[in-house]
């Protein structure tokens, strides 16, 4: 008995300081904020609802029962304005534009006092704010570009997922133009960035979509990040050129997503094999172009059938122009071709090899042209393709020659330096096959043909003078010897005579 | 009965410059024939090697450019448009480096033939400066054709010279034509190799064949108290000329098969902003110099590691040119060991440095 009477009473201890423990850290909420006396004056003293104490009713942290003074400081149970007020109590009145985000961090860097709000959002805001641009370029060295109110607003913050709020996606592209495209502001910072992304953006599959409303689609943030955001020369941002297919794949390879658009999901899989993905994320060629360079950045759309020779030219720019003066370009654009993509396919370009040209069972000309004695280009692509690989044997057999001249040891070095240029030669055949011009496309292989001819007469030479020397040679040990025989002779003769 | 062409040609001359005193002399010349006489030969060898080394280059200089721009691509235009370039070239290559071993030996056995002893002091003397005059013409010869081994090669050979105490700094500006190998240094060494050490090297060849002229082939040192009847020997004209002019055909034989299957060959353009390549190392005949300098330890009590070889082989060198000076014993007519002990050490130290040089580095 004496046992269940302790127990009972260390029990009732327990129960007692935990309810203590509660009562200790309990913050109120809304509903139980009735001592906040700041709103008593500043409501009824302001003119309408776009006044800080109208807004204040409205914002998270009024609902989250936190009062003015969780930022200002002071008395919020004092009906007296002086000891509501006093700086004895911690008042500061409105937080300097330099240290504005401290107010902010002291709850959201603070993951106990985030979690006593019923709050699970992140706590390491700051710390990637502190890192981003937005926070380190200063023209005054002190006072960051942008902090949490900048974004965030202040007196009627609501949640990101609550369309008030101003970092609402719909909300932020709009949010981000209030200084990006500001001429003027931005010249502080960055007088090269162009102003033009908002309109840009509006321009774009995603922006349209974005002004409807639709909250899946890519807005500023969902590229460029939040708090954390980076310059694009950064090799940690997620727009830098080597980490854009990826970023972009995010969403473009969700194949849950992406059905809802009746889009595909497979141009990141296929980028990553491509020729391009390769020499992005093989050989780090950041030249070499990602996502954006062909459909955009802010303004990202599939490029049109008109354009897409456009998009391709601005780096293969000789071939987009030779295959706007090709009667291919005609007659892909009677039939509606889309150009480049037709024989090399978009996201999976592969390397382009000499298969692709004649009417071998891997060549692209066979797609159109079928072996008809009236169809003039499939001949011509017959052509081209034996009269370039006759180059290719050509440029072996020189080449054979001459290593078996150097392997002689024969110097040949003006010869060798000569063949080098037939490589040359073969590349730009493959950029005339644009033209579909069969005179423009002999004649550089006839500069090749020359070169090969020329070496090959030239490693023969070599030859042929590698074994005149060792005729030449032999002749002149049999005359010698002769001489030394006989020489030989006349001194037994003179000792003879001796 | 009528005389000959030939005859009446050789009457002709005779008559205008007494051909007879000549022929007399070469008649009355004979070269001692004993198991040594084979070495007599090698000194027309060094001489055919010389005319050799004369007249190829005298054909190379009609194409070869001495300036930094043009050296290296007149070489090349020698080697592969100029009709036989390739083989005088070569020729020329095989050649300097077969007469410098032909002398190597013609002294070795001088040396030990002790042919040095009175009276033939001068003749020795003469021998080991067209020797070293030899050695020269082959360091500035190198430098020519401005490939990259040949330049970092009279780098580090204008670096030891410039090593030397008081003068160093001097003679490597000297030698350079400033503080680096530049076009300044080819330009002095196409000028030393084509202009002065001929000039100078002519000077004492002469004095050189003079002196054997006129005091006639060595005897050995056993035929000293033999009578004349004892002594057998061979007429210099004709037996010894004919032996000489067989030799003299197997040697330019010898040059033609090393210029047809192992051409000399032309490196890299020179690139004074290149870094050298690894294993540089200088012709054969001043590998065990340049292998012993590097055992050297680099401070050796208080010298300088490097200036005390340098010291040593100049000391060396220099009592090697004396030998007729401090070998009393020989000219008595005493056998005097130490002096075959000697040139044994010298021959076995140039042999071994030589094949380590070439092997181990």
């Amino acid at each position: 008995m004496y046992k269940y009477f302790i127990s009972l009473i260390i029990s009732l201890l327990i129960i007692n300081f935990s309810s203590a423990k509660t009562k200790k850290n309990f913050i109120p909420n809304a509903s139980q904020q009735t001592v906040n006396e700041c709103l008593t004056c500043h409501f009824d003293n302001e003119d309408g609802n776009g006044e800080p104490a109208h807004l204040f009713k409205k914002d998270i942290h009024f609902n989250k029962g936190i009062t003015c003074a969780g930022c200002h400081g002071g008395d919020p149970t004092k009906d007296d304005m002086d000891e509501a007020m006093d700086k004895n109590k911690g008042y500061i009145g409105v937080p300097s534009k330099a240290e504005r985000y401290k107010v902010c961090i002291k709850c959201h860097s603070d993951s106990k006092k985030m979690k006593s709000f019923g709050s699970n959002i992140p706590t390491d805001q700051f710390e990637k704010l502190k890192g981003s641009i937005h926070f380190t370029k200063s023209i005054n060295a002190s006072t960051p570009i942008a902090d949490c109110i900048t974004c965030h607003s202040v007196h009627n913050i609501a949640s990101v997922k609550d369309p008030r709020s101003t970092v609402y996606p719909t909300k932020i592209p709009k949010l981000c133009k209030s200084c990006h495209s500001n001429a003027s502001f931005m010249k502080q910072y960055n007088p090269s960035l162009s102003i033009d992304q908002y309109e840009k953006y509006r321009t774009s599959v995603h922006g349209k979509q974005n002004a409807k409303g639709d909250i899946n689609v890519a807005e500023c943030a969902s590229c460029h990040g939040n708090h954390d955001i980076l310059s694009v020369k950064n090799s940690k941002s997620p727009v830098y050129p080597s980490n854009v297919p990826q970023l972009c794949s995010t969403c473009h390879s969700d194949k849950n997503l992406m059905d809802k658009y009746k889009l595909p999901h497979d141009q990141y899989e296929n980028y990553k094999n491509s020729v391009h993905g390769n020499a992005l994320f093989v050989k780090q060629d950041l030249s070499a172009p990602a996502c954006n360079d062909c459909h955009g950045n802010h303004g990202a759309v599939p490029p049109g059938l008109e354009s897409i020779t456009n998009v391709c030219g601005t780096c293969h720019a000789f071939n987009a122009e030779l295959f706007a003066k090709s009667p291919h370009k005609k007659a892909f654009d009677k039939l509606n071709y889309p150009e480049c993509i037709t024989c090399h396919s978009n996201h999976k370009i592969l390397h382009a090899t000499d298969q692709l040209l004649g009417v071998g069972k891997d060549s692209k000309c066979i797609q159109c042209h079928k072996n008809n004695t009236n169809d003039k280009g499939y001949l011509i692509a017959g052509e081209m393709k034996s009269l370039f690989d006759s180059l290719k044997i050509a440029d072996s057999v020189s080449t054979e020659l001459l290593k078996d001249a150097s392997l002689k040891g024969m110097d040949i070095s003006e010869a060798e330096y000569s063949i080098k240029q037939i490589k040359q030669i073969l590349i730009q055949a493959r950029t005339i096959t644009h033209l579909a011009d069969i005179k423009e496309f002999k004649d550089k292989l006839d500069e090749g043909f020359v070169i090969t001819n020329k070496t090959k007469q030239a490693a023969l030479d070599a030859i042929d003078e590698y074994y005149f020397r060792r005729y030449g040679l032999g002749i002149a040990t049999i005359i010698i010897t002769f001489l030394v025989i006989v020489l030989y002779l006349k001194t037994k003769k003179f000792e003879k005579k001796k | 009965m009528k005389e000959s062409i030939t005859k009446k040609i050789f009457n002709a001359l005779n008559e205008r410059f007494q051909l007879d005193n000549l022929i007399s002399f070469l008649k009355h010349k004979s070269v001692p024939k004993y198991r040594n006489t084979i070495w007599y030969y090698f000194g027309g060898i060094s001489l055919l090697l010389f005319i050799v080394q004369v007249t190829t280059g005298i054909l190379l200089i009609m194409y070869y450019k001495g300036s930094e721009d043009l050296a290296y691509e007149s070489i090349k235009f020698i080697n592969t448009k100029v009709s036989f370039g390739w083989l005088i070239r070569s020729i020329h290559s095989w050649s300097a480096n077969l007469m410098i071993l032909a002398i190597f030996i013609h002294m070795f056995s001088v040396y030990f033939l002790k042919a040095f002893r009175k009276p033939r002091e001068l003749t020795w003397y003469t021998g080991v400066i067209l020797l070293f005059l030899s050695m020269g013409f082959g360091f500035s010869g190198y430098l020519l054709p401005w490939d990259e081994l040949a330049f970092f090669a009279t780098k580090v050979g204008t670096d030891i010279a410039g090593q030397l105490p008081l003068v160093g700094d001097f003679l490597l500006k000297l030698l350079r034509g400033g503080e680096d190998v530049t076009g300044a240094t080819l330009s002095r060494f196409f000028g030393l190799h084509v202009a002065l050490l001929p000039g100078i090297f002519v000077v004492f060849l002469t004095m050189h064949l003079i002196v054997i002229q006129r005091q006639g082939m060595s005897e050995p040192e056993e035929w000293k108290n033999k009578k004349e009847s004892e002594k057998e020997t061979i007429p210099f004209f004709p037996n010894f000329a004919v032996h000489d002019l067989l030799i003299w055909l197997i040697v330019i034989n010898i040059l033609a098969i090393l210029a047809t299957f192992f051409p000399w060959e032309l490196g890299p353009k020179a690139d004074a902003f290149a870094s050298a390549p690894v294993g540089i190392k200088p012709e054969w005949y001043f590998l065990f110099m340049f292998q012993t300098l590097k055992y050297i330890p680099a401070k050796v009590w208080f010298i300088e590691g490097e200036l005390l070889g340098i010291f040593t082989f100049g000391l060396a060198g220099l009592l090697w040119v004396l030998v007729p000076f401090w070998d009393s014993k020989t000219p008595k007519g005493k056998k005097n060991k130490i002096i075959n002990y000697v040139g044994i050490f010298v021959i076995s130290f140039i042999i071994i440095f030589t094949i380590i040089g070439y092997l181990l580095d």
